[in-house]
């Protein structure tokens, strides 16, 4: 089966792996609001708070090339974007799609390569967002592979079998549907014979501790210092 | 269409975030009291399978294929909470872990896709879904479905000030309607063929006055964001009307005006959401 490179990097055991979830969550929505909120010397700006992203990809130990590449998924998307914005003669906005799109998707992609996403679920959870919402992402996460997989293996099938028509698809679809539906009830069957009414209980609470303290006040004030130091120099 | 960050501006993803917050929570309570909460598993299995549906590609000829969205197919298999719920989950999960779609702008995304596409998506089954026209029902809530998140995507995508010529807006238009037409298409294949498997998975549509409440807002609101984007292809008729009748800055204050009415417009839809929603789990 096949998974996903940000599951593995979650289980690090670098400093800030072990930082608890809640204070990354902030730094992370600390850092997305100050760049979101720029709109001067952006590319000078851009380039320190890259320097602090490459800072936290390297202190935590995660792959330099493999977070880079991955943040660039939304680079197509906003390539087009910024292309017809220049056409339009706003080369600012153009170079702003870009910069801020990446640096904000890099800065996302670091918080869930650090933390694990049930420990990531249950600080949203302490933030108060539904419970019922919560339950219902970690069962999709859980099950988006094995229902892919099996949705790759009607593709393979049919392309065996010369491709498919737009009614065969719709079949295709229809059964797959029928199928997660069923598999769906017997999960659900299976863990309320285990006892399950609605949510997890974690087995240890993690502890906001006077590291992640620090840290907390650290991740939040350097993007802000980056911003202030550029706008008050230029 | 999911937006990334870095492309709405402040007061646009700020108000949105703010709005889609009271909508998750009405849309969450109102599935767990129909659902019970230990049905968890059902609604995420569900959104698994709408990752899944998007390998199966759908010839629609000239090499070309589409695939599934799904809001309208989960509104009439699951019912419109459930289906936002799901929605929902799907974009946060797209959001941090795929990297698809930004997290400021998840607000914005939900209200788009989960709670607007699945509205839109609703509607038509809800009227017309039990009587001799269920089979246009079902198509028209695909083609809703898509259309209304994709204008409201765009209307905010121009509110924020991203640029684009008139003509390239013209053609996503263009290329919206045709993807709109599609998941017509497929929603209803895909239902009906459902229904030859097993008559029990498509539910009947169940009677809730409040829902039109909630189309009425949606339509408002669609009307507004329509609005925004058909200025923007015909930006020189607004110039001229504009100068003719006299006002000075035209743009600058057709900008502002516009923001005005697009955010007071999405805040009465969300009102009229909620109040729905919160109507049909009583």
């Amino acid at each position: 089966m096949r998974h996903n490179a940000v599951d593995e990097w979650s289980r690090g055991s670098s400093a800030l792996h072990r930082r608890a979830p809640a204070s990354k969550l902030i730094a992370a929505a600390v850092f997305l609001v100050v760049v979101a909120t720029a709109h001067h010397h952006l590319p000078l700006l851009a380039c320190g708070w890259l320097g602090l992203l490459l800072w936290v990809t390297l202190a935590a130990r995660l792959p330099l090339g493999g977070i880079l590449s991955r943040g660039a998924v939304v680079l197509p998307f906003s390539a087009v974007f910024a292309l017809l914005s220049w056409m339009e003669g706003a080369p600012g906005i153009a170079v702003a799609l870009i910069l801020k799109s990446y640096l904000s998707a890099l800065a996302v992609l670091l918080l869930v390569a650090t933390t694990p996403l049930p420990e990531l679920v249950r600080s949203l959870e302490a933030a108060r967002v539904p419970r019922f919402l919560l339950t219902v992402v970690q069962f999709l996460y859980r099950y988006i592979f094995v229902v892919v997989e099996e949705a790759a293996h009607m593709r393979t099938a049919a392309a065996a079998r010369g491709g498919l028509t737009f009614r065969a698809a719709a079949d295709a679809l229809a059964v797959l549907f029928a199928r997660s539906f069923a598999r769906a009830e017997a999960i659900h069957r299976a863990m309320i014979a285990r006892g399950f009414d609605g949510h997890f209980r974690p087995l240890a609470r993690r502890r906001f501790a006077p590291p992640d303290a620090v840290f907390l006040v650290l991740a939040s004030a350097l993007p802000l210092l980056v911003r202030t130091v550029g706008e008050v120099l230029l | 269409m999911h937006i990334p960050d870095g492309f709405l501006s402040t007061p646009v993803w700020a108000t949105l975030d703010a709005l889609a917050l009271p909508a998750t929570g009405f849309a969450a309570r109102a599935a767990q009291r129909g659902f019970d909460e230990s049905k968890a598993p059902l609604l995420g299995v569900m959104g698994a399978f709408i990752f899944a549906a998007q390998m199966i590609n759908f010839p629609v000829g000239m090499g070309t294929s589409g695939h599934l969205v799904g809001g309208a197919l989960l509104a009439c298999t699951l019912g419109p909470a459930p289906a936002s719920v799901v929605m929902t989950a799907i974009l946060a999960i797209q959001a941090f872990v795929f990297q698809d779609g930004g997290v400021l702008a998840l607000g914005p995304n939900v209200l788009n896709m989960a709670v607007a596409g699945v509205l839109a998506g609703y509607l038509p089954y809800h009227l017309w879904g039990g009587g001799r026209f269920r089979r246009a029902a079902i198509f028209a809530g695909g083609v809703l479905s898509v259309l209304a998140s994709a204008v409201l995507a765009l209307s905010e995508l121009l509110l924020s000030g991203v640029r684009m010529p008139p003509s390239v807006l013209a053609v996503s238009l263009g290329l919206f309607l045709v993807s709109a037409l599609l998941e017509g298409a497929i929603t209803m294949a895909v239902v009906s063929a459902l229904e030859r498997i097993q008559p029990g998975f498509v539910r009947q549509p169940a009677s809730a006055p409040a829902l039109l409440l909630g189309g009425l807002g949606l339509f408002a609101v669609l009307l507004a964001a329509g609005g925004v984007v058909f200025a923007s292809t015909a930006p020189d008729g607004i110039d001229s009307l504009a100068i003719r009748s006299g006002i000075a800055k035209p743009l600058a204050a057709y900008g502002s005006g516009a923001s005005v009415a697009g955010v007071v417009l999405i805040f009465l839809l969300l009102l009229a959401g909620g109040r729905m929603m919160r109507r049909r789990s009583a």
